[in-house]
């Protein structure tokens, strides 16, 4: 089955059955109830503190943004690296002041000291201890730091993990009250930070105040959406784009299965279509009373449609069997043609391993669609980042201008000098240009490319795959055809913090784990309504949802 | 020393100690290291069970988390999920002392009579070998062979025969893990029955031919009984063990199946507690566990002392 049970696959799987998956700080929960917390951002404390939004136009996209609702847009796309790599920094950031970091790295560790490192401190202006840590392991490498109140000076702290790292009981106990060197006007000092997103800063903050600095933010954030083989749908003649319902999507279960051959049109689905169905992402508010997910007949709707995809032989046995590990393979190899998953994966990597296994391979996405075909099509966006960087409360007020004044050197924008410095380090060192497109050599590839610096400060994510033009036009063509439908779920962007008792009632095992079995076939909809039932009477749900009604609803709102 | 002789309410075993002290100094420091290492990993995380007298919360630490009592062992008694979780792991466990505990015995029994060396090593080597294997491997070994979109059935559909759906079935599930455990470890179990074999008298044997005992009879009075020590010994081992029947097996599978009856105490553990951030959750199952666990292996170890045998240790 090839499952990779490291801890990563572990904690992705106890996130996505929270339905936190790349939702982060949406609904973040706080461990235990011991520990002090900061509490929930509220709309008009933030509204005061928040920086201001200074967009830098110094250089230009080949495909701009297009802007959807309040805080949605989609990413600018390059289609060649630019030629001119631009200064947006004066001078050198730093004052020799000396900084240990630590970030999260899923890769092999560079060597210490190495020649980029070398390279970026004397281009920063002060001494960085760079200590990537294994990001597979990183859950529980930075608790003992907290628990022994040793972090470093500057440390990542992604939002996923909120809960595992407590990070709401960290600020204002280990980690630095930006606020007063950010908030509003204060943040021009530092231009490339003020170009950062009004709602990636949000996602940093807690209790009302600024904390986090964020990291390759977006302004079109989705758990996911509904992949397809591109490449076999127009052998085939199959216009993606035709698919506008639930009813749509199931047709092309049974013209694309071919059993025989090994091929099954699906994969897993339901976590990108179940709100197709008009089901909340986890919370919505009907007439002023709070409703949770498991609560509404939409839920039960669109864990049917998943079942009736399983029952009818549409969806390949390997994913039936649990095993999601080995998805992408599936789909590289054409035994799967329709599969869900995050937007991140759709990149040039992917397009080179898609191409390693079939020439023509060219990975689409479905349109969002709404699941009766009739109401206006519709997904729930997510906080604007979930890497967050956080200083450490010890650092001097002089210290943490200096740390500023550098992230805003590392958030200088794409292209610019200082992005090709933090991304590509040194011309000539690690990574030479060919064709116009900065192409990193040996030493390149083991010390600048195991990324470091960008997580702790980086400018608003872009779409840019040089040496695969198609890629980016095919992304950039799917968010602007999708960036309406982009739509703020109930308690947006506010950093809950809940007590332990919530938090577990949250994460709803018992419900989850039925809902697998029902969408892989093997149980009812009656036995996931009473599973959702025993949840709300026996398994904390009512006090969940009274709580949150109590201690969010009724004192800040929806944050919508 | 002198004080310590003239000490005369000392009792002479006393004497007896610094004496087999002395004696068996060098086996002592050998078995150091070995238990160093237990008090180590095995004995001070025992600690750690204080939390299931808690609401931990891994930022205050075990020393600022508050105290919930017996709260988390009254919210256990009282979850459905948890009794399934132990039907499961009791049943799991019986069926395999059924059909897994004779094999490793029958297949001893079988390498034994192999009278060629070399083919008694290759068939040893190839038993052996997937004991080596992970889990994950083995079970992905299933799933290409067995699954939905494996060998088996992808020639089943081919020829129009109908599927086989054996991965994927709960009503088969726990014949499907003990063939697994079967196909893993029948034959790095056969080692120590192989030993106890080696031991046994060749003299008998010669002598029970000689008065004309066939093969079934030299089995039945001079193998059986050779072995009958050990027999007992891992028996006693299992019956403390039932409520281990694995972790990585049935995590790896509890999707496939569905939690109902993939659900054992050790996944229950993993998913209600460390998942879900309920730490001291699932420190009080995996404390009611170890206890439950400690009586079955008393309970057993009496009743092999009951029938005579040694059990874990000589009475």
């Amino acid at each position: 089955m090839g499952n990779e049970l490291n801890r990563r696959s572990f904690l992705n799987a106890a996130v996505s059955a929270a339905g936190l998956v790349a939702m982060g700080p949406l609904l973040s929960a706080c461990g235990g109830s011991g520990a002090q917390r900061a509490g929930v951002n509220s709309d008009a404390g933030l509204k005061a503190v928040l920086p201001a939004y200074v967009p830098n136009t110094s250089i230009k996209p080949d495909i701009p943004s297009v802007a959807g609702g309040a805080d949605v847009m989609t990413d600018p796309g390059f289609l060649s690296y630019p030629s001119t790599r631009a200064a947006t920094v004066s001078g050198i950031p730093g004052k020799g002041g000396r900084y240990s970091a630590v970030t999260p790295l899923w890769g092999t560790i560079p060597p210490a000291d190495n020649s980029f490192y070398q390279a970026m401190n004397k281009a920063l202006g002060a001494q960085f201890e760079m200590k990537p840590a294994d990001g597979n392991n990183y859950n529980t490498i930075i608790p003992t730091m907290t628990a022994a109140k040793k972090l470093p000076d500057w440390v990542t702290l992604p939002a996923w993990w909120s809960p595992n790292f407590n990070t709401g009981g960290l600020v204002g106990n280990q980690l630095a009250d930006l606020t007063p060197y950010l908030s509003g006007d204060n943040v021009k000092k530092y231009p490339n930070l003020a170009a950062l997103p009004t709602a990636a800063w949000r996602a940093g903050a807690w209790g009302d105040k600024l904390y986090g600095i964020p990291s390759f933010s977006t302004g079109f954030k989705v758990s996911g959406c509904t992949f397809y083989r591109r490449d076999v749908f127009e052998a085939k003649g199959i216009t993606a784009d035709q698919v506008r319902s639930a009813e749509d999507l199931m047709n092309l279960g049974k013209e694309l299965t071919d059993a025989k051959a090994g091929v099954w049109a699906f994969d897993d689905v339901y976590r990108y279509t179940y709100t197709a169905f008009g089901a909340p992402l986890k919370w919505k508010v009907d007439n002023g009373k709070l409703v949770h997910l498991f609560e509404t007949q939409e839920f039960l709707d669109a864990a049917d449609w998943s079942r009736k995809l399983a029952v009818a032989g549409y969806v390949h046995p390997d994913a039936l069997a649990g095993d999601n590990a080995a998805g992408t393979t599936r789909f590289y190899g054409g035994k799967t043609l329709i599969s869900g998953g995050g937007t991140g994966g759709w990149n040039l990597a992917d397009h080179q391993s898609g191409q390693a296994a079939n020439p023509n391979y060219r990975r689409g996405a479905f349109n969002f669609f709404s699941a009766d075909g009739k109401s206006a099509p519709r997904v729930y966006t997510g906080s604007a980042t979930d890497i967050i960087s956080y200083l450490n409360i010890n650092l001097k007020p002089e210290q943490i201008e200096e740390c500023l004044s550098i992230a805003n050197y590392l958030a200088a924008p794409f292209g610019s000098a200082e992005y090709t410095m933090v991304n590509f380090g040194v011309e000539g060192t690690h990574f030479t240009m060919e064709g116009g497109v900065p192409t990193p050599t040996d030493a390149g590839k083991k010390e600048v490319q195991a990324q470091t610096f960008p997580f702790l400060g980086a400018p608003a994510q872009v779409i840019s795959n040089q040496s695969a033009q198609n890629v980016t036009k095919d992304i950039t063509a799917w968010q602007a055809a999708n960036v309406k439908a982009l739509t703020k779920p109930v308690f947006w962007g506010m950093n809950i913090s809940m007590p332990q008792a919530q938090a577990t009632a949250e994460a709803a095992q018992p419900v989850e784990d039925t809902l697998k079995d029902v969408i892989h076939g093997k149980k009812s909809i009656q036995d996931l309504k009473d599973a959702a039932a025993t949840w709300k009477s026996s398994g904390g749900g009512d006090r969940l949802i009274q709580w949150m009604n109590d201690n969010v609803l009724q004192k800040y709102g929806t944050g919508q | 020393m002198t004080t310590l002789r003239s000490d005369r309410t000392r009792p002479p075993a006393r004497l007896n100690w610094r004496i087999r002290l002395r004696r068996d100094r060098s086996l002592i420091l050998m078995t150091l290291p070995a238990v160093v290492l237990l008090l180590a990993f095995n004995y001070a995380p025992l600690f750690g069970l204080v939390t299931a007298f808690q609401e931990y919360d891994p930022l205050a630490g075990v020393w600022n988390s508050p105290w919930a009592g017996l709260y988390q062992f009254e919210r256990l008694m009282s979850d459905p999920l948890f009794w399934g979780a132990v039907r499961n792991t009791l049943y799991l466990s019986f069926v395999q002392l059924v059909l897994f505990f004779p094999v490793p015995i029958a297949l001893a029994l079988l390498l034994n009579s192999v009278l060629s060396q070399r083919v008694r090593n290759f068939i040893q080597s190839v038993v052996y070998l997937p004991h080596f294997f992970s889990w994950v491997l083995a079970i992905t070994i299933f799933q290409q062979m067995l699954g939905g979109a494996g060998a088996v059935n992808h020639f089943l559909r081919n020829n129009d025969i109908g599927t086989w759906d054996v991965m994927t079935n709960p009503d088969t599930f726990a014949l499907l893990v003990t063939s697994q455990v079967i196909w893993k470890e029948a034959g790095w179990g056969i080692i120590v029955f192989l030993a106890a074999l080696a031991a046994i008298n060749t003299d008998l044997y010669e002598a029970a031919a000689a008065d004309g005992a066939g093969r079934w009879r030299r089995l039945w009075h001079i193998t059986l009984p050779g072995l009958r020590a050990v027999i007992v010994l891992m028996l006693v081992l299992r019956l403390g063990n039932a409520l281990t029947v694995g972790f990585e097996q049935f995590l790896i599978q509890r999707n496939a199946v569905g939690h109902d009856t993939a659900e054992v105490l050790d996944t229950f553990s993993f998913y209600y507690g460390i998942a879900t951030n309920d730490y001291s959750y699932g420190a009080a199952a995996g404390l009611f566990k170890g206890v439950i666990s400690l009586l079955l292996i008393w309970g057993a170890n009496k009743l092999a002392h009951a029938f005579g045998e040694d059990g874990l240790y000589r009475r």
